[in-house]
């Protein structure tokens, strides 16, 4: 088995899409999916390095097993449904915490997912728009979260990390809509993130083994939601 | 989805145990070397001896033989077994308390080493002290929240740390200095010599068993919520994506690349490279799984049962047969590091390749390819499945055991003649790739065979490519198929590439004649010259010369015109012999000559009177027919004239005996103007054509590369025939006028005044005397010019002079007078000089006197 330079978790409630945003990259399909169990692992060549890509599982369940697999992530795909306000306030409230335990440059993307089903999926997102009655489209329907809503999570992802805007990608860059149905930015969403990986890869091999030096370096700093030392 | 990877046989049956006691339960198993170790709930060990036999047919069976057993004396039930085979010890957990026992007789040892208050222990496989006569042993204590690590000697123990945990630990594995804890609520590793501790994942070891085993270096595989099997690694991150197992998992085991787990009523086997369950062995009342060395081993509470592994070569066979490739490889790249590499590079090269045939067959050809081109396959395989690919001349039998289990083509696709015609596309794709690559060596004439065969039937336009190229097409195999396939003109390019041009030309004429039929060149017989003009095989130009030239002279004489410079040079055809072979071709024969006398600029006077004379005759032949000026005799008398003009070889006497009584004035005119008889040249343009420009053209181009006094000469004349008294035609007159006037540095002036009329005006000469005065008084100027340098010089030349005399020069006789330090030169023997046209001669004493 070929060892990963580096790794991408992606995180996020269930039924959200996780696996078919996965399936749709790797596969360039889409297909039915069954609730992910656990999790599952892709290996994907970027330019030299191998990026593992953690499927995680979105159940209640296997919610314990999330701190584990974004052990030492170069990344973390926080997905969300737009069709569900819901499953972006799981993101804050039951997932980010899971990613204490990333590498310390980590990045991080939102992405909200099936943007196929709603009316607007292909306006700009940050456009002002009257209320539209939900009544007047047909099949699609008007959807509950927005892209101001994500990057608004982003911005408070920043503060958890304490983290200073200057420092990171922009908010805009990093907030996503796609569709796993449709493919729409799918690849755009992957290629952006691997992109923005290998800097991180390329560092952490300059710097040695992790690993093995981070477990001691974690231990103070270990959930510690008031902040460590800068 | 299932491969049979294990087979359950039975080790230990319950009668060996137990006999009829039936309250006699199995508690724990150790299997060291041959040695089966048996603890019961009775405080019994047993000691087994485990033979196994391999049938003729390959079943593999396990006989065990009882060796011994040994009452403890505790009334308690023997709880865990661990050999130590290093010091020969068995170290048995029974009451909390490790005693050592002698592994072969089951004797405690005489020191009464032990190890109390343990609740269970394991041992670190990956031992940190290095002394191999110790091992380590690491005991979940009685003490609450407690864990000790000890060295244990043969007949000694020596605690070597105690650690604490956070919460109550209930299971335990170690790797060097890591321990993989399953507490209360979750698992966690711990560094006991740093005291470090790493949170895994939470785990409620109230509500199930929680499951630590040590799967390899630093790797732990752990009972996870939902029936999973989690991986994780010494640095807390999990490397492989977990197996997910039923809900209630008793046990585990490693056999790699499985994992094994036993439930109440199944034992599953997962792959570890793929996590996908392989097999479901249904066992009841199993309560313990283990690995021992790499056997695993089951037991219920009355038996014990050995799970076989199938060789991974049977496996993959089997997953090969039911036409899972992936799986297949998978699990071959898995084998990778348990087996020797030459025979894993053998093994799993042949894999690749059967997993190539499998995908070929599904029509996969692109998976195929790859599998082909990694497996490096012997191309003769693929092509020996298309029938008459193969030359027969080739020595090639497929591999044995075969790689696929097709006859051949017309039997995969069951007589299917798309999917006929798309294998047949990817082997002519295939085939071309390979065919220049390393993978051709060896077999390149059947490959390039193959590849001709397909490019025919299928009407390839790659055919010609092939053969005109370098290939090692084998001739007779490849000829009889292209005959078959009426590919002529590719068999004669076929043995044209095999030195067999006469056989290929005979072909080519055949199918130019009609006689057999190939469309594949409409312009065959123009290749035809082209191939015969490159041909260095002269006695089959000449054969082919007649048939080419019948169908079309001019462009048939190009087998003689357009013959390579480096074979001209080498002179090989003699033109007199083409010529002569042309006679019945007068246009190619006229074509000829030109290209010798124009092109090629061969000075021999035959060929130029030969070239003039056949442009006369042909000029003379077409005014015969017509009187209108057509193209082609303009055309000729263009040509004619050129020659007549250019050639100074051509016998002049003879063109012109031909041309007399005819009406070719010019042509007369230039020839009078080649025999120097200008007079009567300007006289033929003048009176009989008329054409005043043509005789100032004359005059102009006959004196070309001559001095002005031959150039005046003809003017001169051309100017006395306009005037000459005996005809007073107005033209003429004005002819002169406008001669004099448009060429007046052509005339000398004076000559010109005698000759003119008296009766002309000033006003009709005015442009003339113009350019004459200007003349003169250029002339003039340019004179006085020229004097007054040549003074200057003359004064420059006095002045040095008179300088050299100021100056006396010494010369002595042992001095040797160098003349160009002085611009003069030696002229006398002894010492006398010249220098600057004065002559010096020096005296005795050196000194210099000037003579002149
Ligand atoms: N319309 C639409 N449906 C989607 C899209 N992505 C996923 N789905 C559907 O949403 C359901 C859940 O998708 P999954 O990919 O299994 O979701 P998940 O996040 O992996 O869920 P867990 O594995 O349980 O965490 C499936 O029925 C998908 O077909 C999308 O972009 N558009
Ligand atoms: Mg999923």
């Amino acid at each position: 088995m070929k060892k990963p330079d580096g790794k991408v978790v992606l995180l996020g409630d269930m039924n959200v899409g996780k696996t078919s945003l996965l399936h749709r990259y790797m596969e360039k399909r889409f297909q039915e999916t069954v609730s992910t169990v656990g999790g599952a692992f892709y290996l994907k060549q970027w330019g030299p390095y191998n990026i593992s890509i953690w499927d995680t599982a979105g159940r209640e369940q296997f919610h314990g097993l999330g701190s584990m697999y974004c052990r030492g992530a170069a990344a973390v795909i926080l997905t969300y449904d737009v069709n569900s306000l819901q499953s972006l306030t799981e993101l804050e409230e039951r997932f980010l915490a899971l990613t204490d335990s990333a590498s310390a440059d980590c990045i991080f993307a939102i992405v909200g997912n099936k943007v196929d089903l709603t009316d607007d999926c292909a306006l700009p997102p940050d456009e002002n728009r009257p209320e539209k009655s939900v009544a007047s489209c047909s099949s699609k329907v008007r959807k509950q979260v927005c892209a101001e809503d994500a990057i608004a999570l982003y911005k408070k992802i920043l503060k958890y990390k304490m983290l200073d805007e200057k420092d990171v990608p922009a908010a805009e860059k990093m907030c996503f809509e796609t569709s796993a149905k449709t493919g729409y930015k799918v690849d755009y969403l992957f290629e952006t993130v691997f992109d923005m990986v290998v800097p991180i890869i390329v560092r952490q091999k300059a710097e040695g083994p992790p690993q093995t030096v981070d477990i001691t370096d974690y231990k103070p700093a270990k959930r510690t939601k008031s902040g460590c030392c800068a | 989805m299932s491969v049979k990877a294990f087979k359950l046989v039975s080790a230990v049956e319950r009668e060996m145990l137990m006999g009829d006691k039936n309250y006699i339960n199995i508690e724990c198993i150790e299997c060291c070397g041959k040695n089966l170790y048996i603890g019961t709930n009775d405080c019994f060990i047993y000691r087994f001896l485990l033979d196994e036999k391999t049938s003729t047919a390959g079943k593999i069976t396990f006989a065990a033989t009882k060796q011994l057993h040994k009452y403890l004396g505790l009334k308690k039930p023997v709880s865990e077994l661990k050999a130590a085979s290093a010091l020969t010890r068995l170290l048995v957990l029974c009451d909390n308390t490790i005693t050592l026992v002698n592994m072969m007789n089951l004797e405690p040892v005489p020191t009464g080493a032990r190890i109390k208050g343990a609740v269970t222990f394991t041992l670190n496989e990956n031992p940190v002290s290095g002394d191999p006569f110790c091992v380590e042993v690491c005991i979940i204590s009685v003490k609450r929240r407690t864990i000790q690590m000890f060295m244990v000697f043969e007949d000694r123990v020596q605690i070597v740390k105690e650690v604490f945990t956070p919460e109550q630990p209930c299971a335990v594995a170690v790797d060097g200095y890591y321990l993989c804890l399953a507490l209360t609520t979750q698992y966690i590793i711990l560094n006991y010599n740093t005291g470090v501790s790493q949170d895994l994942f939470p785990y409620c070891s109230d509500e199930k068993r929680p499951i630590v085993k040590r799967i390899g270096r630093q790797e732990f595989l752990l009972a996870g919520p939902g029936g999973l099997g989690m991986f994780a690694t010494v640095d807390g991150i999990s490397q492989r994506a977990p197996v997910h197992w039923s809900e209630n998992v008793i046990g585990a085991a490693l056999c790699f690349p499985y994992v094994v787990a036993l439930d109440d009523e199944f034992i599953t086997v997962h792959s570890m490279l793929d996590q996908q369950q392989k097999q479901t062995l249904p066992f009841k009342e199993g309560h313990i799984l283990q690995d021992f060395e790499g056997k695993v081993i089951v037991a219920t509470n009355k038996g014990v049962y050995i799970l076989v592994p199938l060789p991974l070569e049977k496996q993959i066979q089997d997953l090969l047969a039911s036409h899972r490739v992936e799986e297949a490889l998978v699990l071959a790249k898995g084998a990778r590091r348990n087996i020797p590499k030459e025979k894993f590079q053998v093994m799993y090269k042949r894999i690749l390749q059967q997993a190539g045939f499998i995908q070929f067959a599904q029509l996969q050809f692109l998976e195929a390819k790859e599998l082909f081109r990694s497996g490096q396959l012997d191309v003769r395989e693929l092509i020996s499945l298309y029938p008459f690919l193969l030359p027969t001349s080739s020595s090639f039998i497929r591999s044995h055991p075969p790689l696929h289990e097709y006859a051949d083509l017309n039997q995969l696709t069951q007589g299917d003649q798309e999917k006929m015609t798309k294998c047949k596309r990817f082997l002519m794709s295939y085939l071309n790739e390979v065919r220049s690559t390393e993978v051709a060596n060896g077999y390149k004439e059947d490959i390039d065979t193959a590849l001709l065969k397909l490019y025919a039937e299928a009407n390839h336009e790659s055919l010609l490519d092939l053969l005109v190229s370098e290939n090692f097409c084998l001739l007779t195999d490849s000829a009889a198929w292209l005959e078959k396939h009426k590919k002529y003109f590719a068999l004669g390019l076929l043995y044209h590439y095999n030195g067999q041009d006469a056989t290929a030309l005979q072909l080519w004429v055949k199918i130019v004649d009609g006689d057999i039929e190939d469309s594949t060149r409409s312009d065959l017989y123009e290749y035809i010259v082209d191939f015969l003009t490159f041909c260095s095989d002269q006695d089959l130009v000449w054969k082919y010369s007649e048939w080419v030239l019948q169908k079309n002279e001019e462009v048939g004489v190009q087998i003689f015109t357009k013959r390579p410079l480096e074979e001209q040079e080498k002179n090989n055809i003699n033109p007199d012999d083409i010529i002569s072979c042309l006679n019945k071709y007068p246009k190619a024969r006229v074509k000829y000559l030109e290209y010798l006398v124009v092109e090629r600029k061969i000075e021999k006077e035959k060929y130029h009177t030969h070239l003039a004379v056949l442009y006369l005759e042909a000029i003379l032949q077409l005014k015969s027919v017509t009187t209108d000026n057509c193209t082609e005799a303009t055309e000729l008398l263009l040509k004619l004239r050129s020659l007549l003009q250019k050639s100074d070889l051509y016998r002049i006497h003879f063109i012109l005996d031909k041309i007399q009584g005819t009406d070719l004035h010019m042509e007369s005119a230039i020839l009078y103007g080649k025999l120097e008889e200008h007079e009567k040249a300007l006289h033929i343009l003048v009176h009989e054509l008329k054409d005043y420009h043509a005789a100032e053209e004359y005059c102009i181009w006959n004196s070309e590369n001559r001095d002005m006094q031959y150039r005046r000469r003809l003017f001169h004349m051309l100017l006395s025939v306009y005037l000459n008294p005996s005809t007073s035609d107005c033209a003429l007159v004005m002819a002169a006028v406008d001669l004099l006037n448009n060429h007046a540095a052509e005339f000398d002036a004076s000559l010109v005044l005698q000759v003119v009329p008296d009766s002309w005006s000033v006003q009709l000469l005015s442009p003339f005397l113009a350019g004459a005065v200007r003349q003169s008084i250029h002339t003039r100027r340019m004179t006085q010019a020229a004097l007054g340098l040549a003074q200057a010089e003359n004064l420059i030349y006095k002045y040095e002079k008179v300088k050299q005399r100021g100056t006396p020069i010494l010369l002595s006789d042992k001095k040797m007078y160098k003349p160009w330090d002085v611009h003069g030169q030696v002229k006398e023997k002894d010492s006398s000089v010249v220098i600057r046209g004065f002559l010096w001669v020096t005296d005795r004493g050196g000194q210099m006197e000037r003579l002149n």
